[in-house]
């Protein structure tokens, strides 16, 4: 056990010596520290006099614990379908388990780790002190409880995940049993709101309110727990906070029981799940994708081997398209376009529904184009960068370039198009503003790639991605402020016939701005280093 | 003909570089000896035009990162670098079309067959082992028929035969007159072919030798290693 408390207080005494190295870290947590201490003494200042005010209906907040903590309860079902979530990390496989101390103490640390990590995810709360007082009129002990229950759905669901991996670990006939309970019990949840939403007459909202804040619903694992040692403390009734404490104790046992009784050897069971989170920590960390483990496997065909075409530069367009294709049969059309053109289809039905001005069109084009800049943050030239490869080839700089943004470049064109299709047709938009509509989305996208290659220029081997999140959305609204400005300004001056014109300036400027970072970045290869991140 | 000059590489305040020159001839293999942290890498990635430094680095009478230099450089890296999404056979075409190489098929075949890779010609990159991607790495690496060739720890993480296999490439390469670079902590698997060594430590040259040097002298290039790197040891130990 000696060596177990070491570890733990070692490893804490070391992350917090660390930050001396990190000061950005420090600030930050400073800040956040700050953050809370300033909450709680508003909490305390503010004092109660807002008791009988009129609060909002507190059921709201147990419909959002209640369904944060199922969506919770999803993953973690999920992760334990398929690599079962993980209390460990890389170097407690290769020097703990191998170690002469018992499993059932490494399990300790890895739950107390867990419970660490959960303590400072659910700081998150602590924010919402004054959101939580102004609305429901809630205290300390209330603020306390959420993240009590926080913590709680968290570890239990990671207990859960590594049991229901042990479970049903190579064996499909229990991973098909486990989904259909999942399922089971979700449709049942569905079916409870539809049923009081028939039998009483209420809205949706109303009947999931009610379904929520029903004494059946605290019974959920996990996440019908959470709500009742919620309601439990705001309600004071120790019955309430006893019998969820103790169905999570029952649970918690369980599952130390599965994970250490018997034969069960859980260090070969946790062994893939570790290495699926540290892989994917990794890939987080240095802005890349993994593939996930237990997903489809790609089978390579014979007539779509190889590349088949490009010379010099250009190979690197037509090895990106090979890849695309590998990943998706239509090449451009992935998860992302297909959830854009239902949300934009969706929208337009709205709109055209509840006859909203045609105003409302350009929310869509900039929510949009908000939402392409997250994802195309990570183009393909940032990929390349962490291979030598693109370093090595002989050929200019400007080139490899061009050559390694052209899918980037291009995958923006056709979402705009099917996104503005859809999206014209839907809500009947003049089809010409549709076509110039996804021009300007397809020069946002352009402008976008583009950023990121004077990111790198500027900031070469930055591995924070927060930073550059920042650096660029920075950049980005300072340079395209003028466009949008003369775009907005063209709407009103425009006659309702060329009203379609109204996104050209922004489209023109957009290319005007990626063109010349282009020219002025193109000898991104030759002046950035490579570091294999 | 490989000429480092003066070569300094700092990362921050740390000179991971510091002033590092050598000259490696057609025909010649040379080896960076060294204990970890020594520099060995920095300067290998440097030569391949991976890195920023200060000095000249010149590949056959071209600049570093010029075409021509590019076009006659072969670089292996430590690490395996593949593509997930690439087949070992298109990890060959990708590269044989960025070079814009001419009748590289029969030369790609011939590579995958010596490393034993020609069965697994159709698994993606992310399909293979450490050692398999180290293997598809070296063929990469060779197919271009580089002149200039840097091999940094080429012989980790791989079996016996490709081991074996390697060492006849190397010695094939240099006969037909490339200047070959090899990072290693290895000794004994250079032993019977290099032709000149340096022994590098804190970033510095330390030693250089060549087998003339040795063989004339007497000297043993292990124990001229262990002397310099733990001799440097016990100096800091004795000035504490």
């Amino acid at each position: 056990m000696k060596a177990i408390v070491y570890l733990l207080v070692t490893r804490f005494k070391n992350q917090l010596l660390s930050l001396k190295k990190k000061p950005g870290m420090l600030i930050l947590y400073l800040f956040v520290f700050l953050m809370i201490v300033g909450s709680l003494v508003f909490l305390v200042f503010a004092g109660v006099e807002g008791t009988g005010m009129d609060y909002a209906d507190e059921r709201i907040l147990l419909l959002i614990i209640g369904g944060v903590a199922l969506f919770l309860l999803y993953t973690f079902v999920y992760s334990g379908l398929s690599t079962g979530s993980s209390l460990f990390t890389m170097p407690d496989v290769g020097l703990l388990f191998v170690s002469p101390v018992s499993s059932k103490k490494i399990l300790l640390y890895g739950l107390i780790s867990t419970l660490g990590k959960s303590l400072l995810g659910g700081i998150f709360i602590f924010y919402q002190i004054a959101n939580l007082r102004n609305n429901f009129g809630y205290g300390m002990k209330e603020i306390l409880s959420l993240f009590i229950v926080f913590v709680l759905v968290v570890v239990f669901g990671q207990l859960l995940a590594i049991g229901i991996y042990i479970f049903s670990n190579g064996n499909e006939k229990r991973k098909r049993l486990v989904k259909t309970l999942v399922y089971l019990a979700y449709a049942g949840i569905l079916l409870s709101v539809v049923y009081v939403y028939q039998r009483y007459g209420v809205g949706a909202w109303e009947a999931a309110l009610r379904v929520v804040s029903s004494s059946g619903f605290g019974y959920i694992p996990i996440a019908g727990w959470g709500t009742m040692f919620f309601m439990g403390v705001v309600n004071n009734s120790l019955f309430e906070i006893l019998l969820s404490l103790g169905l999570f104790t029952c649970l918690g046992a369980v599952m130390i029981l599965v994970l250490t009784s018997g034969k069960a050897d859980y260090y070969e069971d946790v062994l893939v799940s570790t290495e699926t989170t540290y892989q994917t920590l990794q890939a987080a960390k240095e802005g890349r994708r993994v593939a996930r483990q237990g997903g489809k496997k790609i089978k390579v065909k014979e007539q779509e081997h190889g590349i088949g075409k490009g010379s010099g530069a250009s190979t690197l367009m037509y090895k990106h398209l090979l890849e695309m294709r590998r990943k998706s049969r239509f090449i451009f059309l992935d998860g992302y376009t297909l959830f854009l053109v239902v949300g934009a289809g969706a929208a337009g039905y709205y709109f055209k529904k509840e006859q909203l001005p045609q105003g409302m069109d350009y929310l869509i084009l900039g929510l949009a184009a908000y939402i392409q800049y997250f994802v195309s943050i990570m183009g393909k030239l940032k990929e390349e960068l962490t291979k030598p490869y693109i370093y090595l080839i002989p050929e200019s700089s400007i080139k490899k370039v061009i050559a390694a943004s052209a899918t980037s470049l291009l995958k923006p064109c056709v979402d705009g198009v099917l996104i503005f299709l859809v999206y014209v047709v839907v809500r009947g938009m003049n089809p010409l503003t549709g076509v110039f509509f996804a021009a300007a989305y397809a020069a946002s996208g352009a402008v976008f790639t583009a950023l990121t290659i004077l990111y790198q220029r500027v900031l070469g081997d930055q591995p924070n991605k927060l930073v550059q999140m920042f650096f660029c959305f920075g950049i980005l609204l300072l340079i395209l402020a003028p466009s949008i400005g003369v775009s907005i300004a063209a709407a009103f001056l425009l006659p309702d016939a060329l009203a379609f014109l109204v996104t050209l300036p922004y489209t023109g400027f957009c290319i005007l701005f990626t063109i010349l970072l282009f020219l002025l970045n193109g000898n991104l290869i030759d002046k950035a280093e490579f570091t294999g991140r | 003909m490989l000429i480092v000059n003066n070569v300094t590489k700092r990362y921050g305040k740390f000179v991971a570089n510091d002033a590092v020159s050598f000259e490696i001839k057609a025909g010649e293999i040379s080896v960076l000896l060294g204990p970890n942290g020594a520099g060995k890498s920095t300067i290998i990635k440097s030569v391949a035009g991976l890195l920023k430094f200060d000095g000249q680095i010149m590949i056959n009478g071209h600049e570093n990162k010029s075409l021509q230099a590019k076009r006659d450089l072969g670089y292996i890296p430590e690490m395996p670098a593949l593509y997930d999404m690439l087949t070992v056979w298109e990890h060959m075409e990708f590269i044989a079309r960025a070079y814009s190489l001419k009748n590289w098929k029969e030369r790609a075949n011939v590579l995958l067959q010596r490393l034993e890779l020609e069965d697994k010609k159709k698994k993606l990159g992310s399909e293979l082992s450490k050692g398999m991607q180290q293997k598809v790495s070296i063929c990469c690496g060779l197919l271009t028929e580089p002149k200039v060739i840097l091999f940094d720890e080429p012989m980790v993480g791989l079996d016996p035969h490709a081991i074996k296999e390697l060492k006849s490439m190397i010695l094939e390469k240099k006969k037909e007159g490339a200047a070959i670079l090899i990072s290693t902590h290895m000794l004994d698997s250079i032993d019977e072919f290099w032709d000149s060594a340096n022994i590098m430590m804190g970033g510095r040259i330390a030693a250089r030798r060549t087998r003339q040097d040795i063989e004339g002298s007497g000297e043993d290039l292990e124990a001229l290693f262990f002397n310099i790197t733990e001799g440097d040891k016990r100096q800091t130990e004795g000035e504490e």
